[in-house]
């Protein structure tokens, strides 16, 4: 078993994929989020989003199956969560990067380190 | 309809009703949170939470069918961004009937979109006892007059 202390920080763990169709976009959203863009697909083409685009609870859910299917291969003792910090939806062509700068002097002595985030554009999916 | 321009900060909104039921919640949770304290009775009551819960990523989708039953409808959104400071405080079970109650915390222009803006939105998902089960800051996109 898992447990509390046999994690360390820094520690990834992969959480594996799965696939998502079009019927279960459908499904969740007309049951839990039916806004256009995620029940109909002709609406959804006129829409911002330009097509079909799952409710993001729908993602969110994906994500806790793929954990609990993780935490149950690694046999982790996890028991339920008590909320989360943050939540944002990562739809522009843009992704965050969090990095420490170290600006050193010449005798290699680092005089300040910055820890901040930048934005940077995603390879566009033609030059994939 | 409600725009960006209309809503004030410090509205208050209560709106919604939604009935758990046993069925949908080992629905959701064979779905998408097949941890035993949601899926079966008897394992759940020998859990810490002394018997059937709902997933909190269940309550989060009663929480946005109640949004987009009774919100959406009457005010210019269009989605959300995602939100912050999700907290399930306590547990929802079968039987329980759940409400939302919504306070307008901040508004954002747009410095790219003129014709958009964010609103921050404090939202409680409270049960029949009036006991607050889960809350989070809504980032949520209005278009503007």
């Amino acid at each position: 078993v898992k447990y509390w202390e046999d994690f360390t920080v820094g520690e990834v763990i992969e959480l594996g994929s799965c696939a998502i169709t079009e019927t279960e976009i459908l499904a969740f959203a007309r049951k839990y989020d039916p806004q256009p863009f995620h029940t109909d697909p002709e609406a959804a083409r006129r829409s911002i989003f330009g097509g079909l685009i799952a409710s993001g609870w729908h993602t969110c859910a994906l994500l806790m199956r793929l954990s609990v299917e993780t935490s149950r291969r690694e046999d982790a003792a996890a028991t339920g969560s008590p909320g989360l910090d943050s939540c944002r939806s990562r739809s522009k062509p843009i992704g965050f990067i969090r990095r420490r700068n170290d600006l050193a002097n010449q005798h290699g002595e680092v005089v300040v380190s910055v820890v901040g985030i930048t934005m940077y554009q995603r390879r566009p999916a033609a030059a994939a | 309809v409600k725009y960006f321009d209309d809503v004030q900060v410090g509205d208050v909104m209560r709106f919604g009703r939604y009935e758990v039921t046993r069925e949908e919640i080992v629905e959701y949770a064979r779905q998408f949170d097949p941890q035993p304290f949601h899926l079966d009775e008897e394992a759940a009551k020998a859990s810490m939470f002394g018997g059937l819960i709902a997933s909190g990523w269940h309550t989060g989708a009663m929480f946005i069918r109640m949004v987009v039953e009774h919100m959406t409808p009457v005010h210019a959104t269009s989605g959300a961004m995602g939100f912050d400071d999700l907290k399930w405080l306590r547990p929802v079970r079968a039987g329980d009937v759940l409400s939302v109650e919504s306070e307008i915390r901040e508004k954002i222009e747009s410095r790219s979109r003129p014709d958009r803006g964010t609103v921050k939105i404090e939202s409680r998902i409270v049960n029949q006892r009036g006991e607050v089960v889960m809350s989070l800051v809504s980032l949520v996109i209005y278009l503007r007059r």
